[in-house]
């Protein structure tokens, strides 16, 4: 659980950092001349505790085969996209098309984001795996020294 | 026969060589001797039960209520738990990576990121069998402590 915490904490820094930026991107290509008061500083903050909930259905007491996680990535995807379509457009009640192109982007910029954080965190995790494969070498170095 | 002792240097592999005429019964007898003083497994395969040298064990694995013993090329079943074998086996240079499997730390080859943040260990074999999170920091821990 604690691994599973720290784990998350990381991910959501990192979705934060990137949500930022797509901000400042898709706000430069959408609405380039939109101002925005102090409240802006934590539109990134509360985006990245909404794309952290599904973390949760991540969770399994089960070990996951290789196919059931991926599974579950993809929902975990999903349900973010969702839930951050619905907390940008929920205002929105009728059907209005002008938004459309803001949704795609929206919907393009948290997939895209997604897919960044889990790189970002497989990259650390490779950094760890690296370190984890020297000290076996050095472990098995010495066991073979010391019993075979 | 003769038989000759060397003494090498404290930073060689100890090792055995045997000189012989024929590879039959009476070497295969020497060897299984020489093998069961570095630790032995029971494990049964086809209702024959046999002798399993650790250093030859790749991984040990509870499937559902049954534990199976993993070699290069050959399955065994135990009638041991898995955590029986856990606790006995801790000190043999045999490490809890998940849930449902023991692994020989002297057949890892190297260790690499898997999806999740959780890790595989690519074996002597070419099999790859998962690290679960939650086991990761214990790892982390024996590796960096040495071979007991």
């Amino acid at each position: 659980m604690k691994e599973r915490f720290r784990s998350q904490l990381a991910a959501f820094f990192i979705s934060v950092t990137l949500i930022d930026l797509a901000i400042f991107i898709l706000g430069c290509l959408l609405e380039p001349d939109l101002k925005f008061g102090y409240e802006a500083f934590a539109y990134p903050l509360i985006y990245g505790v909404i794309g952290s909930l599904p973390g949760l259905i991540m969770y399994s007491k089960k070990e996951l085969t290789m196919k059931q996680t991926i599974i579950r990535e993809i929902i975990q995807m999903l349900l973010i996209v969702v839930l951050i379509i619905a907390f940008m457009f929920g205002r929105f009640r009728g059907i209005e098309y002008d938004v459309f192109p803001q949704i795609i982007a929206v919907a393009a910029s948290v997939m895209i984001i997604y897919v960044l954080v889990n790189f970002f965190g497989w990259l650390i995790d490779l950094k760890t795996a690296n370190i984890m494969t020297e000290d076996l070498k050095k472990y098995q170095a010495k066991a073979s020294g010391k019993n075979e | 026969m003769d038989i000759t002792v060397k003494k090498i240097g404290e930073t060689e592999k100890e090792y055995i060589e045997i000189g012989c005429h024929k590879k039959d019964e009476r070497i295969d007898e020497i060897v299984r001797f020489i093998r069961s003083r570095e630790g032995i497994l029971k494990g049964t395969k086809e209702d024959r039960q046999y002798s399993i040298a650790l250093p030859d064990i790749l991984y040990i694995e509870a499937v559902d209520e049954k534990t199976f013993i993993y070699l290069e090329n050959d399955c065994y079943e135990s009638g041991r738990r898995l955590y029986e074998f856990d606790e006995a086996l801790a000190s043999r240079n045999f490490a809890r990576i998940s849930k449902s499997v023991v692994v020989n730390l002297m057949k890892i080859t190297s260790i690499k990121p898997s999806l999740n943040g959780r890790f595989s260990c690519v074996l002597t074999n070419g099999e790859q069998v998962i690290i679960s999170r939650k086991y990761v920091p214990d790892i982390r821990e024996k590796l960096k402590g040495g071979a007991v």
